[in-house]
């Protein structure tokens, strides 16, 4: 039983970053109809710029790579799909050339060595788990930022702009919301809340090179898990991809343990909620 | 009738002309020739990505993934049971296809988005399963001693045979392309609501071209894996995956020849690139510069309406329209 609730703290712990990428997942989807692949791409450039360079500045410089690469790819988008010319498909790719793009980047100037930082020597105890501080400082983080994107998204103009790109871009375009620049916008987001999970995520399980499409899965997987449209849920399906990961690394063999979040979010997609879109030709 | 014969022909036509004349030339180079194999093999996987995408839709990140199947099907039954390379073939055509289809009916049922990322878990899933396979698959360290094929011994010959391989793929490809059953995927592409009230069962369609695509990229395995004698965990990855879709996007996906064009044009350029760790980013640069500028591919593109000058454009638009009606310019 110690063990079971050891594994559900440690995993709801480690599922909070996820649940911080899974929010531009789900923002994108919701205002563009679309998927940035290159999210995990930025986390790690983040978590590799944070380590090298490190303290408050490092945060700047992390922050600000991921928020410099997620603009480009909102131009590279923006050129690619304009609001009532619309390919998700190619978008997608061009998401896929960055990612790849940042990925031989980061191998190239960062080297395939793991990147990790373990600020703290001293632990907490609670109820016989220990936990890092860093824990508390993630959760911390996460429930602050995504507490005022909720603020913003529901309670501000800027919020309500977006909201109704997200359900009707020509309506909105007709009045008067630029709708181009909002979907700009949320690109930017995205690359913002990417660069500080980054920079959890160094202090956390650290990264490397190649870790990059697997961040963008757990942050899908997350977003996916109670339904794409809702950012806020995103967080709870974080939390629930993070405890599956540490069940998996606590009673299955090493290969499984990888292999079944992955399948986990192989069955959430085949008989999610997404379906339906196809079903109707993707005309709802 | 026999016009649309012809047309169907003209693919593979290009293909044994472009190799009949190149033949020659690099008949006495190991080096060259080794190189041949190898476009031949990416040409067979960037078909396989042309099929899905470029027809039906399917941005799959897969098909490295069904080509390593393919690889390692043959590996283990000729290497590990000394099974004739015939009944490794009819292995890597099958399993690629039995794990596709069910696969696809499950995700075919998806939009293209979450479709993508569905095919990335799949990659990233055999890529596990490779590595974890213990002494089944060779684990990490991969399967050695694949033997060569008793027919085509040389270097030569595996020229002659790869490229052999990619005529045949290219003649079935576009008869199946203007087939009852390739109007249909092409119709469940553009449309899927429409392919739906024609009485298209649209999943089981695209399943099943998914499998059939999967399938080619089997046969690339096969042939990959009898050419280098040896199959790793670490020779069909995602990333190499995410190239051949390169391939197929650069030369133009939806065309019979963009693949095995994409697929000479990537290969060859590599030989001359920096290196491995940089590659990445080129290729990523030139993916984002070929969908900004030529989102067809090249063999894909209207290369004449792109250069016509704007004035001109508008004319020849409402000239079609014109013409379309039935009135009179």
């Amino acid at each position: 039983m110690f063990e079971l609730s050891e594994y559900l703290i440690r995993g709801a712990l480690l599922g909070v970053t996820y649940g911080l990428l899974a929010f531009p997942v789900s923002l994108l989807f919701s205002t563009t109809g679309s998927v940035d692949v290159a999210l995990g791409a930025y986390a790690v450039l983040a978590a590799a710029i944070m380590y090298v360079i490190g303290g408050p500045l490092g945060v700047a410089a992390a922050v600000g790579a991921a928020v410099l690469a997620s603009a480009a790819v909102g131009v590279i988008s923006m050129r690619l799909n304009r609001p009532g010319h619309v390919d998700h498909v190619i978008a997608v790719l061009g998401t896929f050339g960055l990612a790849t793009f940042i990925e031989s980047f980061i191998l190239t100037i960062f080297g395939t060595s793991p990147m990790i930082r373990q600020p703290f020597s001293v632990f907490w105890d609670l109820g016989g788990i220990r936990v890092s501080p860093q824990m508390g400082i993630n959760v911390t983080v996460c429930v602050t930022i995504l507490a005022a994107l909720f603020i913003v998204l529901k309670k501000t103009p800027f919020g309500r702009a977006m909201r109704a790109s997200a359900i009707n871009p020509v309506g909105a375009a007709l009045n008067g919301i630029p709708v181009k620049q909002i979907w700009f916008s949320t690109y930017v987001i995205g690359g913002l809340l990417a660069g500080i999970a980054g920079v959890l995520i160094l202090f956390t399980t650290g990264a490397d090179y190649s870790t990059a499409f697997n961040l963008t899965i757990w942050g899908f997987g997350s977003a996916i898990i109670f339904g794409l449209n809702s950012p806020l849920r995103g967080f709870a399906g974080g939390i629930v991809i993070g405890v599956i990961q540490a069940f998996s690394a606590g009673y299955l063999p090493g290969g499984w343990a990888t292999a079944t979040p992955l399948l986990f979010i192989f069955a959430i997609l085949s008989v999610g909620r997404m379906n339906q879109i196809a079903a109707t030709g993707g005309r709802v | 009738m026999a016009n649309s014969v012809a047309s169907r022909l003209v693919p593979a036509l290009v293909v044994i002309g472009a190799v009949t004349v190149i033949t020659p030339v690099i008949g006495a180079s190991p080096f060259w020739l080794d190189n041949s194999v190898l476009v031949a093999v990416f040409a067979l996987l960037a078909l396989s990505a042309g099929m899905a995408y470029g027809q039906a839709g399917i941005l799959s990140i897969a098909p490295a993934a069904f080509g390593a199947l393919g690889a390692y099907a043959t590996a283990i039954l000729t290497a590990r049971y000394e099974l004739s390379p015939f009944i490794g073939l009819v292995a890597a055509l099958l399993l690629p296809m039995l794990l596709a289809y069910p696969m696809a009916r499950a995700i075919t049922r998806l939009s293209p988005l979450p479709l993508s990322i569905a095919t990335i878990l799949l990659s990233l899933v055999l890529e596990l399963a490779i590595r974890e396979g213990g002494d089944f698959t060779g684990g990490y360290i991969g399967i050695s001693g694949i033997p060569s094929l008793w027919f085509a011994d040389s270097l030569f010959s595996m020229h002659v045979l790869g490229w052999g391989l990619v005529v045949v793929v290219l003649v079935l490809y576009a008869n199946l392309t203007d087939s009852s059953i390739g109007r249909a995927v092409k119709t469940a592409k553009h449309d899927p609501l429409r392919a739906t009230a024609d009485g298209v069962n649209v999943p089981a369609l695209l399943a099943v071209y998914f499998a059939i695509s999967a399938s080619v990229a089997g046969l690339a395995g096969w042939f990959y894996a009898h050419h280098l004698s040896y199959m790793g965990p670490d020779s069909m990855t995602m990333h190499v995956s995410i190239r051949i879709l390169l391939m197929a996007v650069i030369g133009g996906a939806s065309t019979f020849l963009g693949p095995v064009l994409g697929a000479t044009f990537l290969t060859l350029i590599t030989l001359y690139l920096p290196a491995a760790e940089t590659q990445g980013m080129i290729f990523g640069a030139v993916l984002i510069l070929v969908l900004i500028v030529t989102p067809n591919g090249v063999l894909g593109t209207d290369w004449k309406r792109m250069f016509r000058p704007r004035g001109a454009q508008a004319d020849a638009a409402r000239r079609r329209t014109v013409e379309a009606r039935g009135g009179a310019a």
